[in-house]
């Protein structure tokens, strides 16, 4: 700076008088090339086209129940994923296009413009952020801790978590608990168990609905599942209940294109309605369970 | 005197610099020390995995992953070197990861079967992609594989040719052409067994694929392999390569040719004994399952090691035509945050898989363990 101060105090007058011209211009030039860089100015071509349309194209994978699958009579994609989808649409004046792409290949599709949106029980990705967006959450579906509801409400567990699950675990849990063996949530176990002295003894499972299913049982005192199991676990026989804070977040979100910002911010208008209007609590009392996160 | 010292100072302080620098890339590969030679212990002398260290670069994380691979009781690794890597210009080779790869897998008892492939920038059309090679280049190819096969001599007794050349994007992304990868095998071998006779050739490492005929996407395993011989594959290679993945199905589902799962490897053995080529043997290079719990083709991860094991079995007692069942994969440098993360037996991190130590269980003649 100081000698660019120093080039303009030996420049002639004239050079001189044009110098705050040159400097206003100089960031002018930059702050358009930084709105140009981050879409400020960039026509959201997405959510234009779904409004000369009519038409809301959502990419799915349909092999996920009971979010996606396909009703063997009609062939058509039913679950929690498709209602969301048909109670955005009705929110936006727009029918509901379901294009079928594989699950590995969803965002990619989103990020090459191939549908406008994908809606699939995707959780967040935090490193595909260049290429598409993620909507505000929807449903959590990451690990928790799970006791018999009659026992939740006296289980002695701090109200906030620490940042290390495991840590917290080793110190506020002990007893069985039950785990599928080989899942996110054995690992998590095993981890807390190096910490916890004793206190923790592993029963490991073929399944989380198997983990779950020995705390009815009494041959586990805890178990940990992601909160999908458990919600539907709980749909049959609402016997358990989350205890403490969620161990790992692992929440669902709709992706959009990267330039797609209208588009996003329309998507998380609409959920952020359906929350308020209970509207989000009904799919999933009618798809998973009423207390589902 | 003190201008002679300031004008010698920064040349002495440049010259330590220049020195420090050569010096640690001097010592760049004793690092880690390489310690006793090892071996591995095992039941099952034909147990394998593919290791992924072309893009680790940590000399100490090579040697912990050969070294999680041994005491797993794992015999044999399946590695990918890279031609762009290893020859950046034509005729000038870099082996410094290369050899620090080989020689720690060496350390530590491991038999390595070396796959080649990816193609550098001046041996292909300009904006081609890196598993583009048409017939101009496999002269190249070839040099290049004779000169790892001679450099590796006493080191590394196997080599795959190409990787799964019946997928497409594999050939460049070009229509799939068997003749075409047999003329590849038939200018690779000889200049390989030039440079090093007793390196074993591999040929085919051919995608499971019920493509249909004249799919854009790639051909059919079974008739791509019936291609090859038709077109004369047979004495260009000494094993032939085959990929095994079970999908969802367990490894005693039987084999089906329209179907995709383990013992379709059964169906590939058929080819070769029809075209008169039962004397050569067959080494699985790549195969497994995967136990994401989202994924369509996944199983869970109690059912993912219980048919891990019970692959391992099969290749042992079964298939006595079998060598090596090299199983995909055991560690990634770093996450592929996508279903690909839910083939590892162990983390980024190295902290041992729940499979990991089933495997290592049943390696050591124990219960497994899995639910």
């Amino acid at each position: 700076m100081s000698r660019l101060i120093g080039f303009l105090r030996a420049a002639p007058p004239a050079t001189r008088r044009l110098a705050p011209l040159l400097l206003l211009g100089a960031v002018i030039v930059a702050a358009l090339g930084l709105a140009a860089r981050t879409g400020l100015f960039a026509r959201d071509r997405a959510w234009a086209h779904i409004q000369e349309t009519g038409v809301w194209r959502v990419g799915m994978d349909p092999s996920f129940p009971p979010f996606e699958n396909l009703d063997v009579t009609t062939g058509q994609p039913v679950g929690f994923d498709v209602d969301l989808a048909q109670a955005i649409a009705a929110r936006w004046g727009v029918r509901v296009e379901f294009v079928g792409i594989g699950f590995d290949q969803l965002l990619d599709a989103v990020a090459a413009h191939r549908v406008h949106s994908a809606l699939s029980a995707l959780p967040i990705m935090p490193h595909r952020t260049r290429e598409v967006r993620f909507s505000e959450p929807y449903i959590e579906a990451g690990l928790v801790l799970v006791a018999p509801r009659e026992k939740a409400a006296a289980f002695p567990v701090a109200s906030s978590q620490r940042a290390e699950p495991a840590l917290w675990l080793a110190e506020n849990v002990a007893g069985r608990l039950a785990v599928e063996w080989g899942s996110e949530g054995d690992a998590l176990a095993r981890a807390a168990q190096a910490q916890a002295a004793g206190r923790l003894q592993l029963v490991l499972r073929e399944s989380g609905e198997a983990a779950l299913a020995a705390v009815v049982a009494g041959e586990a005192d805890l178990a940990i599942v992601d909160a999908i199991t458990l919600a539907l676990f709980n749909r049959e026989r609402p016997a358990l209940a989350i205890v403490g804070p969620i161990l790992r977040s692992d929440p669902y979100a709709i992706i959009v294109p990267a330039d797609a910002g209208e588009l996003l911010s329309q998507v998380n208008a609409a959920l952020a309605a359906l929350r308020s209007d209970g509207i989000l609590d009904e799919l999933k009392a009618r798809w998973l369970a009423p207390d589902a996160p | 005197m003190t201008r002679t010292k300031g004008r010698v100072m920064p040349g002495l302080t440049l010259l330590a610099l220049c020195l420090t620098l050569v010096l640690s890339g001097r010592s760049y590969r004793h690092w880690v020390e390489f310690g006793p030679q090892q071996r591995v212990l095992t039941v099952n002398p034909k147990m394998g995995v593919h290791t992924r260290l072309t893009d680790e670069v940590e000399p100490w994380k090579i040697q912990r992953t050969l070294e999680m691979v041994r005491q797993m009781g794992a015999p044999w690794i399946v590695e990918y070197f890279l031609w762009a890597a290893h020859e950046p210009a034509r005729g000038v080779f870099d082996w410094s990861h290369a050899d620090l790869v080989v020689d720690h897998a060496v350390n530590q008892g491991l038999t390595v079967i070396a796959r080649l492939g990816y193609v550098p920038e001046w041996a292909r059309p300009p904006r081609s992609g890196h598993l583009y090679l048409d017939e101009t280049g496999y002269d190249d190819f070839a040099r290049f594989a004779a000169a790892f096969a001679a450099h590796f001599r006493g080191r590394v007794r196997y080599l795959i040719i190409w990787n799964e050349p019946n997928l497409s994007q594999e050939w460049g992304f070009r229509p799939v052409d068997p003749a075409g990868y047999v003329e590849m095998l038939r200018r690779v071998y000889p200049a390989v067994k030039a440079a090093n006779p007793q390196m074993q050739v591999l040929a085919g490492a051919l995608a499971p694929t019920l493509a249909p005929p004249g799919s854009e996407w790639g051909m059919d395993d079974l008739i791509y392999l019936q291609r090859m011989y038709e077109a004369g594959a047979a004495p260009y290679f000494d094993i032939l390569a085959v990929h095994a993945y079970g999908w969802t199905f367990d490894p005693d589902a039987p084999a089906s040719p329209d179907a995709v799962n383990f013992r379709r490897v059964e169906l590939q053995r058929a080819v070769m004994e029809r075209n008169g080529d039962a004397a050569k043997p067959v080494m699985i290079t790549e195969g497994g399952w995967n136990d994401h719990p989202r994924w369509t083709k996944a199983v869970r991860p109690a059912q993912r090691a219980a048919y891990t094991i019970r692959a391992y079995e099969i290749a042992l007692h079964e298939w006595p035509w079998v060598e090596a069942l090299c199983l995909w994969a055991f560690r990634y440098p770093r996450p592929a945050a996508t279903y690909q993360d839910y083939y590892t037996f162990v983390g980024v991190d190295f902290q041992p898989k729940p499979i990991y130590a089933a495997v290592q269980r049943y390696a050591a003649g124990e219960k497994a363990g899995v639910p």
